[in-house]
């Protein structure tokens, strides 16, 4: 689901905009008490490769961000360095105030992770899988079968894992991420090899988590899932932050306001929405009722991606 | 270290092992071989004749041409330790390849054919006796030939006193066969008595000779298997199972999984180390109850499983830190085992002194068949306070290591 022009984004209802930095200017900056997550100079290394460059970043309370970016833009390690998995080389990483290296321990119960690699028991079933991280994290077992009806997995709660689907095993994922209901969700492309009908399940229930006051992070490769669910936007690529935005305004800020059209006689025009002149001269053929077929320029995020980055979105 | 935590992930462990059944099932294996090896050799019965696990000669065929008496009385007489052992049949009854007599590995056989004066050599009635022993073990039958000359020469004694033949007392047939060393010295004294002349006369010194043993026993096979079992348990749970689920763990990403958890590393780490020395030391000490349930109540025992488990612990868990796959895991727990094997057998055949003693493979066998056989000496507590001294070596070098790599 995009949002035309003229309707408020999730984001927009609940004012998030004008807190946001910029596509020019992304580093958020400032210590807002408002801030769930914030991530200063953060760089990662694997050796001699930068995975993660310098990268600046502050993540509200409630908010849906979506960090976008092709394969290797460090993504993914910037969510290992979230949850506790990688040690940064540089910079400095808080959740709710607690610095993720230092005090490890005091935030894993405040976020759940669910990884782009699936990672159960595939000895056991689904609802032992949940009910075994249920008692690490003290919650009762009715909350199991909660989550287990969240995610449309009931009546195969009690198979062996092994014998799920791709999309079944991302769900329990997602159980299992949701158990403790924290205030923090990680998630690694959510929706890969997901179908439509378990995307819109994953996309509701994160958005039912917004709702309540959780701040959800994912990552994706893809630009309409973005658009559906996500307050804002950070497109990453070689580990530098090249856009921060909603994506209602990247895609503002990205389309060409340029229309097509194919007049009675056949021939081909495009008129350029910036300028007056183009704009009066498409408004009298419409009026004369020359105008065979009008055709507005759609937002095209691989072209976007190009521009920003001078790389093509693999 | 919170208790709802380790309970969690202890149990966690037990149900793996009931769903996946593979170790479950190699623990009940070995249960069941140590309730075999109980019920077809029970205690107190010993292998006679078998020197070693692998050498000796497990029975002996004493074939004959014809039943006479002569081996109607061997066969009457056997000794009750070696009943089981001497199977009385006739020549005919011999397994033959291209007509040549063939006997299984570790049997053995006496041959006895009795020939006729016509067809002896000597032109008397003869008894011709034919032993065959394993081929480089000619000391595998002594224990047999001991009894055969015994019994031969009763069986003639016996057949001359039915003739009204009569005879001096019967020599004292002592185990070691002195009697026959003291029979052929004193024909040869009499030899010697009877061809000297006044002037040439020696008389031929008397013999005394005593043969005994040194107080230590011929390995029982008994003993030594329950041993082997109970090592082998141990190295099982904590060399092999340990490392081997723990990076399955860490291939599948349960293991990063349960580290986000609110599980703290220490906790986790505990938990595994809570349960699979304590999987290994349940099984060993289930073998040595079959075994002799007595051994339960010998502290030396339970010293001794604790310092084994200890070091395959210390061991599993260095195998654990430095593998990064599973298959990686069970790879280094075999080269490990044939590297370890390897250096005992270099150091025991060119007598090299102190290397095998940092092995704790070269102490725990030793300790645990002290305890499992009831024979504790004083040497063997140096090997367990080794064994100790070995564990804690072990388990410092892993400790050491997973703090600097982790298991992730």
């Amino acid at each position: 689901m995009s949002y035309p022009h003229g309707v408020d984004t999730p984001a927009d209802r609940r004012g998030l905009h004008d807190r946001q930095g910029s596509a020019e200017n992304p580093t958020a900056t400032g210590a807002d008490p408002d801030v769930m997550i914030r991530i200063c100079g953060l760089r990662v290394l694997y050796g001699s490769f930068v995975a993660v460059d310098g990268l600046d970043l502050e993540i509200r309370r409630g908010e849906l961000f979506g960090l976008l970016g092709p394969n290797g833009a460090g993504k993914s390690t910037t969510i290992r360095v979230l949850i506790g998995q990688r040690r940064p080389t540089a910079g400095r990483v808080t959740v709710a105030g607690h610095d993720v290296v230092r005090e490890w321990a005091r935030i894993k119960p405040l976020f759940g992770y669910v990884p782009d690699r699936e990672n159960h028991f595939e000895e056991f079933t689904g609802r032992r899988n949940l009910e075994f991280f249920g008692e690490l994290y003290g919650v009762p077992r009715l909350r199991v079968n909660a989550v287990l009806k969240m995610v449309e997995l009931e009546e195969a709660a009690d198979l062996p894992v092994r014998g799920y689907s791709l999309g079944m095993r991302k769900k329990l994922l997602l159980a299992r991420a949701l158990l403790h209901e924290p205030p923090v969700l990680y998630l690694d492309e959510p929706t890969a090899n997901l179908d439509i009908h378990s995307a819109e399940v994953v996309h509701r229930i994160l958005r039912e988590r917004v709702r309540k006051g959780a701040t959800v992070v994912l990552t994706t490769h893809d630009m309409d899932e973005v658009e559906r669910i996500c307050d804002r936007v950070g497109i990453v690529c070689r580990g530098k932050l090249v856009a921060l935005d909603s994506p209602l305004h990247l895609r503002q800020a990205h389309t060409e306001r340029k229309v097509d059209v194919i007049r009675s006689d056949g021939e081909r025009l495009v008129f350029d929405m910036e300028q007056p002149a183009s704009r009066a001269e498409l408004a009298a053929l419409l009026i004369r009722g020359e105008v065979a077929s009008l055709r507005t320029r759609e937002f095209d995020f691989h072209a976007t991606f190009l521009k920003l980055t001078g790389q093509a979105f693999e | 270290m919170r208790g709802y935590i380790l309970k969690a992930l202890i149990v966690k462990e037990w149900q793996r092992h009931l769903a996946n059944r593979g170790g479950v099932a190699l623990a009940v294996l070995l249960v069941a071989a140590a309730g075999l090896l109980s019920v077809f050799a029970p205690a107190g019965e010993s292998v006679a004749g078998a020197t070693s696990p692998v050498g000796g000669v497990r029975h002996c065929f004493l074939e004959f041409d014809r039943k006479t008496p002569l081996i109607e009385h061997l066969e009457a007489n056997r000794p009750p330790e070696l009943k089981e052992q001497i199977i009385v049949r006739s020549l005919g009854a011999a397994d033959t390849v291209d007509g040549l007599l063939v006997y299984p590995t570790g049997t053995a056989a006496i041959q006895i054919r009795q020939l006729p004066p016509g067809n002896s050599p000597s032109g008397r009635y003869t008894v011709s006796v034919s032993v065959w022993h394993p081929s480089g073990e000619p000391a595998a039958l002594a224990p047999y030939e001991t009894w055969l000359w015994k019994e031969l020469r009763r069986a003639f004694r016996a057949q001359a006193s039915e003739r009204g033949v009569s005879l001096p007392p019967e020599p004292d047939f002592d185990p070691e066969n002195h009697w026959l060393l003291i029979e052929a010295h004193k024909r040869f004294q009499e030899q010697v008595a009877g061809s000297g002349t006044a002037a040439t006369s020696y008389e031929v010194p008397d013999l005394l000779v005593s043969r005994r043993g040194l107080g230590g026993k011929v390995l029982d096979l008994r003993s030594a298997m329950a041993t082997g079992l109970i090592v082998f348990a141990l190295y099982f749970s904590c060399v092999y199972l340990l490392p081997t689920l723990n990076c399955e763990e860490r291939e599948r990403g349960v293991l990063l999984a349960q580290a986000l958890s609110p599980a703290s590393p220490g906790e986790i780490v505990a938990a595994k180390l809570l349960f699979y020395p304590g999987f290994g030391i349940a099984l060993a000490a289930t073998l040595a109850a079959i075994y002799k349930t007595a051994i339960l109540s010998s502290l030396f025992f339970w010293l001794a499983v604790v310092a084994v488990a200890g070091g395959f612990l210390g061991i599993g868990m260095t195998i654990a830190t430095l593998a990064r796959t599973q298959r990686a895991a069970f790879l280094g727990g075999m080269c490990y085992l044939l590297s370890v094997s390897m250096l005992l057998l270099i150091c025991s055949m060119n007598r090299i002194p102190f290397l095998s003693w940092l092995a704790i493979e070269y102490h725990g066998p030793r300790i645990l068949h002290a305890a499992v056989s009831g024979e504790v000496l004083w040497y063997h507590w140096y090997n367990l306070l080794g064994a100790f001294g070995l564990a804690a070596v072990w388990l410092i070098v892993a400790v050491w290591l997973f703090r600097r790599r982790g298991w992730q």
